[in-house]
């Protein structure tokens, strides 16, 4: 088993908002490509995906629709909304400058960002 | 953001379908099982696989239904419905903590108002929240209030900043007289024209008082208010350009003040200020000064102003030195100090009672608890959490305090009108006696409040986390004394504070029952007292008013009916003035050091009248009190004090003034009985009389005993001399007794009505406990009665518990309710001690009530059918 890295708290939303910007997802499909593109380090609980998921719903940043999926099964498909691509711009400046931050203070080369 | 919320409303209307989660689960398994088949495994180990993978299903169900915006709101009607179930299924019950709880909190929510009127709400004028009452006050000593003079308050008004208005106002008694309608005394207040615009009244008839009425040589004119209106001119439309004489001097009625107008305080005429050349000395301290403040200036800030220039004025004028300034609002100006205190009282007093409700409550819950176990246990079984079960408990009890607060309301009102009208007589006008906002925030904060503390213990009870247990118990918990310890400390603590509880209100009644029985030789109820002031400006010096009342006192004596009448400076029991004494071949130099006597101005023929016996040497005859005859009586008390161990006859002494000047030397002719002239106080300076003719005093109560009303008589007889002379507060001795106790007497019915009630609630309390325990124990009884046990034994068993309870609850109360009873008789206005065997007298009271209540059930214990209460189930 690789090992996973628990996340840190609102990260997941991130995460699942940069995942769903490419294109229209179902759960599972989330899960498996935060996975890969992790290089298996990212496990993606199921219990706190779909939770995350229906907050995300509830607030307006993506939204979802039934369609069907590749296997012609009925599947629930998440699509980001015009707000939610905002709310993913912002998040993701907060994490660059964060992230960089953090490395400031453990001493690392900071990479030119972004 | 916008959207962010319609989005969300849009959910709290259209809710997600159950299903819909169910099938997105459904979907996300099969792949996973899809690709863990595509792994190698068969279908069935999959699966498995796949589950655990996802972990609880319920759980995520559950936090996914969490996610959405307000989904509480469903379980707390969910939590109400069963609350109000909860309720009402048990009737009876509930009924009895609704009653108690409508008690405590009503009781509260009414002293509450009463506090919140007298201590805090603002005096109801426009402005009111903004009116401050402005005196001087003396910085050495006794750091007592003085009234302004008028260059000060000048000085003040054009120095200081932090006001929008700042007038003042004299305050005193006036005649009102007029051709063809009898003189009567008013309230008068001269003032500064803005008096009327400060508070924006007008009049409704007329005009009230403007700037050009306050230049010198302007013509006199009077405002006169709504009752003397009415009752004076029987409210007729054409008052407005009446002439009167107010003191003797002309003036014209200039208009007519609304109903209920008396401001500032109790005013029935208001006159300008006029400036004249005694109002500008600096000495002459007549004024009360009252101001606006600017909108947002604080109290405190205007108190720093105005003693900044109050410290000026100490520097620049010798008679200011060591005056400062006090800026009060009215709450703290004329309800400080004692009533303060006695306010404060009542609402620890309701407090208790309070208290004692929810211990009340919480008891009865907590018997409760132990039949509702049985459902709680299943509830939690079912999967409800313990803090669920917790928070319907309590949203159960905030429900019951809620109900029973309404209930409480109605009572508070019926309370406070018994109040508002019980102090009618003698409050200030202008506290009024409502309910405002604070007031219901204070009332519902009480509701939650006591529901909380009175269901938390019970809650957290009934919600104990063993299930199993309980399930499991379906025989009876025989002799089992689960939770005992909780409500026996209740029980405790409820008689604890009752205890106290009825001290102050035996404080208080002791009081008046003292108050009510001094000088038992006076036939109180066969006196007439009225007082009689003679004007300085037609009674100039002693001697014309000597000579008026030696031509009053014959015609005094032959009204028709009176068996005695004498003139006095304080009928009984009415208050003294008091001066310092120097005895004679004792001299004490400096004036602090001497003692103060206490000393009533009276006619030959007083004690007579009063009915108050000389033990020793003479009444005073026609001559006393005349120069080379001065005399005075002492009483046997003031004697003993004063030459201890002497012959008081023959002895001299002197008395001194304010300004320090001593009086001729008085010679002592008789020793009359002990009698109390000051009711307020715990030790009376002693107290002696002399004649009236020794100084010509002008304020003098003619007392007569008749048994008929004289008082018509008294009048004629005052008025043949002079006919501009009212005769004021003219009162039978009994009523002007009542008047001085009236403060005791109501507030020892309120704290009595508190403590009765405490003392119903907690022996309500420890019978429903007794009776509780007693009814669980029905088995066991049973079988020591079939077994031989006797009566005795039983009422034993049943009430040793009750009364080791009343024991330790009133040893406690009695260890809090000394320190109080120290407090409250240290205040003048009780001035009383409470003695071992009062304390005695209340204890056992309360410990037979008590002991009655835990024997009521024990009796029943005591008859019951062996068989059959074995058999109980």
């Amino acid at each position: 088993m690789p090992t996973s890295t628990d996340l840190l708290q609102g990260t997941l939303d991130l995460l699942i908002l940069q995942t769903l910007a490419h294109e229209p997802m179902h759960g599972w499909g989330i899960a498996q490509r935060i996975q890969q593109v992790s290089r298996e380090v990212l496990q993606i609980g199921q219990g706190s995906l779909y939770p995350a998921l229906y907050r995300l719903e509830y607030k307006g940043w993506i939204k979802a629709e039934w369609g069907s999926s590749e296997n012609n099964r009925k599947a629930k498909f998440y699509r980001l909304t015009p707000t939610g691509a905002k709310q993913l711009q912002s998040e993701v400046e907060t994490w660059d400058r964060l992230s960089a931050a953090i490395a400031l203070v453990l001493g690392r080369p900071v990479e030119a960002s972004r | 953001m916008i959207t962010e919320f319609l989005t969300r409303l849009r959910f709290l209307v259209f809710r997600k379908k159950r299903s819909e989660f169910d099938e997105e689960l459904r979907f996300h398994l099969e792949q996973s099982i899809a690709m863990k088949v595509a792994g190698g495994l068969n279908a069935g180990e999959a699966r498995r696989q796949a589950l655990i993978d996802f972990g609880g299903v319920e759980r995520a169900r559950e936090q996914c239904e969490e996610q959405r915006p307000g989904w509480w709101a469903g379980l707390l009607s969910q939590d109400l419905r069963c609350a109000l179930r909860g309720i009402f299924a048990h009737r009876w019950f509930s009924g009895a903590i609704i009653l108690t709880l409508a008690l405590g909190i009503g009781l509260n929510t009414m002293v509450f108002t009463l506090v919140n009127a007298v201590l805090f709400k603002p005096v109801p004028q426009p402005n009111g929240n903004r009116l401050v009452s402005v005196m001087e006050r003396n910085l050495k000593g006794d750091d007592r209030s003085l009234p302004l003079s008028y260059p000060d308050f000048v000085d003040y008004r054009t120095q200081a900043t932090s006001y929008e208005f700042f007038e003042a106002t004299t305050d005193q008694d006036a005649v009102m007289s007029e051709r063809g309608n009898p003189p009567q005394q008013f309230h008068l207040d001269r003032c500064t024209a803005g008096i009327f615009s400060m508070v924006e009244a007008k009049a409704i008839l007329g005009r009230g008082l403007q700037e050009s009425d306050e230049q010198a040589g302007a013509p006199p004119v009077v405002v006169i208010g709504y009752n003397v209106w009415k009752e004076r001119y029987a409210g007729v439309a054409g008052i407005v350009g009446r002439q009167v004489q107010v003191d003797g001097q002309p003036a014209t009625i200039v208009g007519v003040m609304p109903k209920d107008f008396r401001f500032p305080h109790g005013v029935d005429l208001w006159m300008p200020l006029i400036p004249n050349a005694d109002l500008f000395k600096r000495e002459n301290r007549l004024l009360r000064g009252y101001a606006i403040l600017k909108p947002h200036v604080a109290v405190k800030n205007a108190q720093t102003e105005l003693s900044g220039i109050s410290a000026r004025l100490a520097r620049q004028y010798p008679v200011n030195k060591d005056l400062g300034i006090s800026v009060l609002t009215f709450n703290d100006r004329f309800n400080g100090g004692q009533i303060r205190i006695v306010f404060l009282l009542m609402l620890a007093g309701v407090g208790f009672v309070l208290l004692i409700a929810c211990a009340d409550v919480a008891n009865m819950m907590l018997s409760r608890s132990l039949n509702r176990q049985r459902e709680m246990s299943i509830r939690s079984a079912l999967g409800a959490s313990r803090w669920r079960i917790v928070r319907q408990l309590l949203l159960e009890s905030v429900l019951l305090s809620a109900l029973g607060g309404l209930m409480g309301l109605g009572l508070a009102q019926g309370g406070i009108r018994w109040f508002d009208l019980a102090t009618a007589p003698i409050r200030p006008d202008w506290i009024h006696f409502t309910m405002n906002f604070p007031v219901f925030g204070y009332f519902a904060a009480l509701c939650i409040f006591s529901g909380l503390l009175f269901g938390i213990a019970p809650a957290l009870r009934s919600s104990k986390p063993n299930p199993i247990d309980v399930l499991k118990d379906g025989a009876h918990s025989v002799g089992r004394r689960r939770g005992g310890w909780l409500s026996s400390v209740l029980v405790m603590f409820q008689f604890a504070v009752t205890l106290v509880l009825l001290t102050g209100a035996g404080m208080f009644v002791r009081s008046l029952l003292v108050r009510l029985a001094v000088n038992p030789s006076i036939p109180a109820d066969r006196i007439t007292t009225a007082r009689l002031h003679l004007p300085e400006d037609r009674y100039k010096d002693n001697d014309a008013r000597i000579h008026f009342f030696d031509q009053l006192l014959p015609r005094l004596r032959s009204i028709p009916g009176a068996s005695h009448a004498a003139i006095a400076s304080a009928a009984p029991a009415m208050g003294t003035a008091d001066q310092q004494i120097e005895l004679e071949h004792q001299p004490i130099a400096n004036p602090a050091q001497r003692p103060r006597i206490s000393f009533v101005a009276q006619s030959p023929g007083y004690f007579e009248t009063i009915h108050v016996p000389l033990q020793q040497g003479r009444d005073f005859t026609d001559t006393d009190g005349t120069p080379h005859h001065e005399a005075a009586i002492v009483t046997r008390d003031a004697a003993m004090r004063l030459w201890p161990g002497e012959n008081p006859m023959g002895k001299r002494f002197r008395l001194f003034d304010e300004k320090n000047q001593p009086s001729a030397w008085i010679t002592i002719v008789g020793v009359s009985a002990d009698m109390v002239q000051e009711l307020q106080t715990n030790d009376p300076r002693p107290l002696l009389f002399v004649p009236y003719r020794q100084e010509g005093w002008d304020n003098m109560a003619l007392v007569v005993d008749a048994a008929t009303d004289p008082l018509p008589s008294m009048r004629q007889a005052v008025q043949s001399l002079d006919g501009e002379l009212p005769l004021s507060e003219p009162f039978r001795l009994n009523d002007a007794l009542d008047q001085l106790v009236w403060f005791l007497r109501v507030f020892g019915r309120v704290f009595a009505g508190f403590a009765l009630i405490g003392m119903l609630m907690a022996s309500v309390g420890i019978y429903a406990v007794i009776a509780h325990a007693t009814e669980n124990r029905t088995q066991e009884i049973g079988v020591r009665i079939a077994l031989g046990a006797n009566l005795r034994n039983i009422l034993a068993l049943v009430m040793a518990r009750g009364l080791w309870q009343i024991s330790v609850g009133l040893v406690v109360g009695l260890a809090a309710a000394l320190p109080l009873a120290h407090f409250l008789g240290s205040a003048p206005l009780l001035a009383s001690r409470f003695s071992a065997t009062d304390f005695l007298a209340i204890a056992s009271m309360l410990a037979l009530v008590g002991v009655f209540a835990c024997w009521l059930p024990a009796r029943r214990a005591t008859t019951l059918d062996p068989v059959r209460a074995i058999r109980y189930e």
